[in-house]
């Protein structure tokens, strides 16, 4: 009830808008084509699944930090097969997750992605389009890169269709692209990564002098195995500032060139709400919009593929883990080799991912004694919320006996 | 405006193709009539060849610069003090000339002062440099107010990117804009290091600061003594001594008079762009590519080999590329288009192949089918089409399109999205487009 008295301006705004306002026209749309080429594109045996749809809604919403501070953001959600297009903007109003829901696509597959924008409940003076730039997928052509400034991007109560071929696996990440500061600031930012179809090789292929087992998993299409991996997390590193988002609830001019993170962010959250294992409800209307937890956990002598993405917009953040070796395999969604095959994978202690880099990690678990390790961010400072003077970037990888 | 032609598509395709540039709005299907001459022109590009996307700059062995101040303007239509570099008697320059030199040559460059405090010039990466004239510095002679000039000396050894900047306070001095780029070209036409794998088509160059204007307020009213870098806070980031969107801007542009270099490579599909990434300032910044990875082929100056003469065998692939404050990284760029599952020329089945066109998407039709153009927002730069080349119905957004010729724009931005602003205005800053025009289209070289 607060939060409607917070905010009773804004609906009162929608209200008055959705009662002058003409007939509606856009409507919320998806182009999701079945799979009947007659190609098994992804390679998994059955030419009629190689066709994938997603659709993200874009809209605003709350998050809680760990320090219980409410926070407006902009973001996604995902509307889900099956639910009805024609109440998805009123069922998807405030529905804006931290992060964006992930996407995971494997190599081959054929990918309809539908971006519709659902408007901002809080900001009804705005009528931002959004997109969705899949950041770095290669050679890209910029009606599908979402770039505003050479491509369309969708207005409110609108759909907008994306088509990609993921043919290079690796781990990439998303977000809009319109006004990209503060839309990436506000929040619209989320996980994306492609796995290979070496996954699919039938049990017993050789790979060189290892051979392949039925359900190995690999980062890359090594020809080696050396990039197997036996679980697969995904930790995207942000930071927000709270003055910022303050700002934009309250409808007052943004504060760009004083913009100071102040909350240090493992897929949405600060320590420890990033090792409360399960979604996370706001305070605001109880919407489960921080979904993903990001404590490890692995039995001792799994290999652990660490996906890292940066997407802050004033930040650098160098990860370390207190008693876990980690070894280098990918950069920015390549295997980290040179043009003619020349290893350049490495052994480190510290990984640094500069704004819109990634990096793809495995530990090797073998030999460490069980118990709860720590992933953290060595920028010291980072390690807050605001001012609670523990937590911010870290979280927990607990190894099991 | 100093705009010109550099490149005809090597003389016999430019015949074929003279009328593509004289129409705002080409036929669609111009490769029909020009497919011979479009694979001679391919036979043409595939031919070793002196690059002809060239780097603005000051052809040396011999410099003479002077320390001067002036100011720069910047994207939101701000203006900035600064001390810059002149080029002999010339205006001051934002950043210093690039100094363009080929290996082996006895490099001999003299400064002048004209500032209130010694300057001096440091060459990281040379090795053997000798100073004459002036008084002695920490670092080097230096050249007091209104003293006698420094000569600088050495010889450049090796070939590569470089950069050069103030030894006296490099703090302030980098700060207040004396800095720019030092190219050593090898023997080898084209290539940028002493290995095939370093050939290139065209190349640009990305030279990276930062700026407090507090400061230059404070050197601007004769408080240099009030100047305090604990309390650094740049707000304002340059491409070339330019904030967008100025870097899009023309190199010499009249209005731009102390900031002459611009910042916005034009490649067509398949050809080679070397990045020269010059960060010359304080910060780091990731500096992403939209299109494409881009393959980092050298660091300060070398050539990643893993053993002399193997060719860059330790190169790597990046989507963002950090490159550290002092140092340089050499990266080579190429987009093609294809491996998208869709023909980005819009062709039928039937016709012909475009010049560099891969043929795995060739006639392809479109995936999808675009959305009512009431749903959507069309940006400056659509062309009203989603092929290359190929200008279609376009919503009167903004009246005339810039890219008729329906070019495909990608954003080359620092990721860091707060620099991508001038001073509290978005969108600014250390950001520019990568242009790839259709292979018909002549590329005006900014």
């Amino acid at each position: 009830m607060n939060a409607i008295i917070r905010h009773s301006g804004a609906l009162f705004a929608v209200l008055a808008v959705a009662l002058t306002a003409g007939p509606a026209r856009a409507t919320i749309t998806q182009q999701c084509p079945l799979d009947t080429d007659g190609l098994d594109t992804d390679g998994d045996g059955n030419a009629a699944d190689d066709v994938v749809c997603k659709h993200m809604i874009a809209s605003d919403g709350f998050v809680n930090m760990a320090d219980g501070k409410l926070l407006y953001v902009f973001g996604f959600s995902e509307i889900l097969p099956g639910e009805a297009l024609d109440m998805a903007v009123m069922e998807h109003t405030l529905g804006a997750e931290e992060p964006a829901p992930t996407m995971a696509f494997r190599e081959g597959q054929r990918v309809y992605l539908t971006v519709s924008n659902a408007g901002f409940m809080i900001r009804p003076d705005l009528f931002d389009p959004h997109s969705i730039h899949w950041h770095g997928f290669p050679n890209a052509a910029p009606i599908f890169d979402g770039m505003p400034d050479s491509t369309l991007t969708v207005k409110m109560d609108a759909s907008q269709p994306y088509y990609y071929e993921p043919i290079d696996p690796g781990t990439y990440m998303y977000h809009c692209h319109v006004e990209a500061t503060e839309h990436i600031q506000m929040g619209m930012v989320g996980q994306l990564y492609v796995r290979p179809k070496q996954n699919l090789l039938p049990p017993g292929t050789p790979l060189g002098s290892f051979v392949h087992r039925a359900g190995q998993k690999y980062a890359y299409n090594d020809g080696d195995g050396s990039t197997r991996y036996d679980i697969e997390v995904p930790l995207q590193l942000d930071s927000m500032d709270p003055d910022f988002h303050d700002a934009s609830e309250g409808v007052q001019p943004l504060p760009f060139a004083l913009m100071d993170d102040r909350y240090f962010l493992i897929n949405g959250r600060g320590y420890p709400d990033t090792a409360r294992r399960g979604p996370i409800p706001n305070g605001y209307d109880g919407n489960f919009s921080q979904k993903i937890d990001s404590q490890v956990r692995a039995r001792r002598g799994q290999r652990v593929l660490l996906r890292l993405s940066n997407l802050s917009v004033t930040k650098y953040f160098t990860i370390s883990i207190q008693g876990i070796p980690m070894h280098v395999i990918g950069q920015d969604a390549k295997i980290l080799r040179g043009p003619s095959g020349l290893d350049l994978s490495y052994d480190t202690n510290s990984v640094m991912l500069g704004a819109g880099e990634s990096a793809d990690v495995i530990l090797d678990t073998t030999g460490l004694v069980p118990g709860t390790y720590f992933l953290y961010v060595t920028n010291l400072n980072f390690l807050s919320n605001d001012a609670e003077d523990t937590g911010g970037m870290m979280t927990e990888v607990v190894i099991l006996g | 405006m100093t705009m010109h032609i550099t490149r005809n598509a090597g003389g016999l395709g430019g015949v074929a193709r003279a009328g593509a540039i004289a129409s705002p709005f080409r036929p669609v299907a111009p490769l029909a009539a020009a497919g011979f001459a479009g694979l001679l022109a391919l036979a043409l590009t595939l031919l070793p060849r002196p690059s002809l996307g060239a780097i603005s700059g000051v052809a040396g062995p011999t410099f003479s610069l002077t320390a001067r101040a002036g100011y720069v303007s910047t994207g939101e239509g701000g203006s900035i003090h600064v001390w810059g570099l002149a080029n002999g008697a010339g205006l001051m320059q934002y950043p210093g000339p690039t100094l363009l030199v080929s290996v082996g040559d006895v490099v001999t460059i003299t400064l002048d002062n004209e500032l209130p405090v010694n300057v001096s010039l440091v060459f990281p990466g040379q090795e053997g440099v000798t100073a004459l004239g002036g008084v002695p510095g920490a670092l080097t002679n230096e050249v007091e107010p209104a003293g006698a000039p420094v000569t600088y000396q050495f010889t450049a050894l090796r070939p590569g990117t470089f950069q050069y900047h103030d030894g006296s306070d490099p703090q302030l001095g980098i700060e207040m804009g004396m800095v720019g780029a030092l190219i050593v070209r090898p023997a080898h036409a084209g290539w940028a290091y002493d290995h095939a794998d370093s050939a290139y088509d065209r190349e640009v160059l990305f030279l990276e600061t930062e700026m407090d204007p507090l400061i230059h307020e404070l050197v601007e009213t004769q408080r240099i003594a009030d100047v305090d870098f604990t309390k650094y806070r740049p707000t304002y980031w340059f491409l070339n001594g330019r904030t967008a969107p100025d870097t899009m801007v023309a190199a010499g542009a009249q209005w731009l008079p102390a900031q002459p270099y611009s910042c916005m490579p034009m490649i067509h599909p398949g050809e080679k762009l070397l990045l020269r990434i010059v960060p010359a300032g304080r910060d780091l910044h990731p500096f992403h590519t939209h299109g494409q990875h881009m393959r980092i082929i050298a660091q300060d100056g070398r050539l990643l080999e893993s053993a002399p003469g193997s060719g860059a065998d330790r190169s790597f692939l990046w989507f963002t590329t950090t490159v550290t404050p002092g140092g340089t990284d050499d990266a080579l760029f190429t987009w093609t288009g294809d491996r998208l599952g869709w023909d980005v020329y819009g062709h039928q089945p039937g016709d012909p192949l475009a010049p560099g066109e891969l043929a795995a998407d060739h006639g392809k039709p479109f995936p999808v089918v675009l959305p009512d153009p009431k749903d959507t927002e069309a940006g400056p730069f659509y062309p009203g089409s989603p092929f290359l080349g190929m200008s279609g119905y376009r919503q009167p957004v903004f009246g005339t399109t810039p890219n008729p010729e329906a070019g495909y724009y990608f954003m080359w931005h620092s990721h860091k999205e707060y620099e991508m602003v001038n001073n509290d205005v978005f969108p600014g800053g250390m950001m520019t487009m990568l242009v790839v025009e259709h292979p018909d289209v002549p590329i005006m070289e900014m």
